[in-house]
């Protein structure tokens, strides 16, 4: 993870679901492909359904890392 | 007048504005509290009724009201539009250039249908999110002879969150009763893994959506449409085509709000959740639709709100303490078809339980614009 360098990182933490989601599908619509996006959560139904939506649009999960009080989910935009 | 009167400037007459300043007023008197409210809207539509009035379940006639005669005696109601909000001063500023102090500000302005953020949303798409919309909708739907209908929403947030299932149950009625519902798909596309936001509702109502035959599609994030084509793209890759297109608009908040440096481009307020103030000024507050807070964008959102709110400001007023808090507070009822209804209570901390259909919260739901001219938007409940 320490190797990727975020090129856009949202902060939804203390907003609830699907706020996170959400703020993600924004910024992936407004991205380009190749950007590694990030977003911090401390909702945990956003664990699950971030990188349903991830797998589900094509796009690369990079993978999920537990934050001290809160939780960080890292994709990548493939198309 | 009383020396230390205070006065409070409320911004929009939706029903944010016009409970707030309702409410408010209940709780002072003139001679405590000046109350102004600004803005310049001619009537006031009760706009749950667009999940029936395109059905022709209801009579578009009692929807709405002159804004103007739902306001109690002793409210200013300036009919003029906001375009500068000067917090460091304490003042607001008028189309026409006038500008008036404040001692409170509370910021009521609701949202926006953002339909430039689709291209072609105009041509491809009918909604019942305003009345107009709802009566075009009813146009079509008395024209329609059967064949393939999309229902959903663009984006999430919108007024409402639970309207797009309402109006899909209704739709699923409304079709059986013109004995053309053999000869109809309804195909529903929701932008998360699930059929609503609440996961124990979108429960619920899945089941009554499988019940009914109704076609589901989750995860479709609507990218773009094809009018001419009739087809309507998600960001997820799926293509659907359409006889009919009913999606509720993009959202955004007021155009102003980000014009004043109170909001990012979304137009969303930012405020604590818990004291409604925006940011460290105790004296400035957003309520309603206007918001970024996480719950629903409902006139139910707004009546707790304001109860918390005008409480608040008139003990202030008054020198007295105040120790209460906004908890999130919401309640709606909402139609599952068939005549019944669920009504949903819930706060940040503690989510609604969906559990059974009641033809009582039916009635509820039936009347509630009646109850919500006479008694919700005055002020009295």
């Amino acid at each position: 993870m320490d190797e990727v360098k975020p090129t856009k990182v949202i902060d939804a933490r203390g907003s609830f679901c699907p706020g996170p989601l959400m703020e993600l599908i924004k910024a992936y619509k407004q991205g380009k492909v190749g950007d590694v996006i990030s977003v911090y959560s401390t909702d945990n139904g956003t664990k699950k359904d971030a990188p349903e939506w991830i797998k589900k649009s094509g796009n690369e999960l990079i993978g999920i890392f537990d934050r001290s009080g809160y939780f960080e989910i890292v994709m990548r935009k493939s198309k | 007048m009383a020396i230390n009167r205070k006065r409070v400037v409320i911004v929009g007459d939706g029903a944010a504005g016009t409970i707030m300043a309702n409410k408010l007023r209940f709780h002072s008197t003139p001679e405590e509290i000046e109350i102004d409210v600004f803005g310049n809207s001619e009537r006031h539509y009760f706009k749950p009724d667009g999940v029936q009035i395109p059905f022709g379940f209801k009579d578009p006639a009692n929807s709405f009201k002159p804004t103007q005669s739902l306001f109690n005696y002793g409210i200013n109601y300036l009919k003029a539009n906001i375009r500068k909000f000067d917090l460091e001063n304490s003042t607001v500023t008028c189309e026409k250039n006038r500008t008036f102090k404040y001692d409170y500000l509370i910021i009521a302005t609701g949202d926006r249908f953002s339909t430039e953020e689709l291209p072609g949303y105009d041509k491809a798409a009918s909604h019942f999110y305003s009345l107009e919309a709802s009566m075009e909708l009813r146009q079509k739907l008395r024209d329609f002879k059967g064949g393939k209908i999309v229902i959903g929403q663009a984006s999430i947030p919108i007024q409402c969150p639970p309207a797009p299932y309402e109006f899909t149950f209704q739709l699923d009625q409304y079709l059986k009763l013109k004995g053309i519902r053999d000869k109809t798909e309804i195909h529903y596309i929701y932008p998360l893994n699930r059929v609503f936001t609440i996961p124990n509702v979108s429960d619920f109502i899945e089941r009554l959506m499988e019940e009914r035959g109704i076609v589901i599609h989750k995860m479709f994030n609507v990218d773009s449409l094809d009018p001419m084509g009739k087809k309507i793209n998600s960001l997820e890759g799926e293509t659907l085509d359409y006889d009919l297109l009913i999606l509720v608009p993009p959202h955004s908040g007021q155009k102003i709000i980000t014009e004043n440096g109170l909001a990012d481009n979304s137009g969303y307020i930012a405020v604590d959740r818990n004291h409604l103030n925006y940011k460290d000024y105790d004296n400035v507050f957003a309520i309603g639709d206007a918001t970024d807070l996480p719950i629903s964008k409902a006139g139910a959102t707004a009546h707790f709100q304001s109860e918390y709110l005008a409480n608040r400001i008139s003990n202030e007023v008054n020198g007295n303490a105040y120790f209460e808090a906004y908890n999130g507070d919401v309640a709606c009822t909402t139609i599952t078809g068939g005549n019944e209804a669920i009504t949903l209570f819930f706060s940040y901390t503690r989510p609604p339980k969906a559990n059974f259909e009641s033809k009582a919260d039916y009635f509820l739901k039936w009347t509630s614009s009646d109850t919500y001219f006479s008694a919700m938007l005055r002020g009295i409940m």
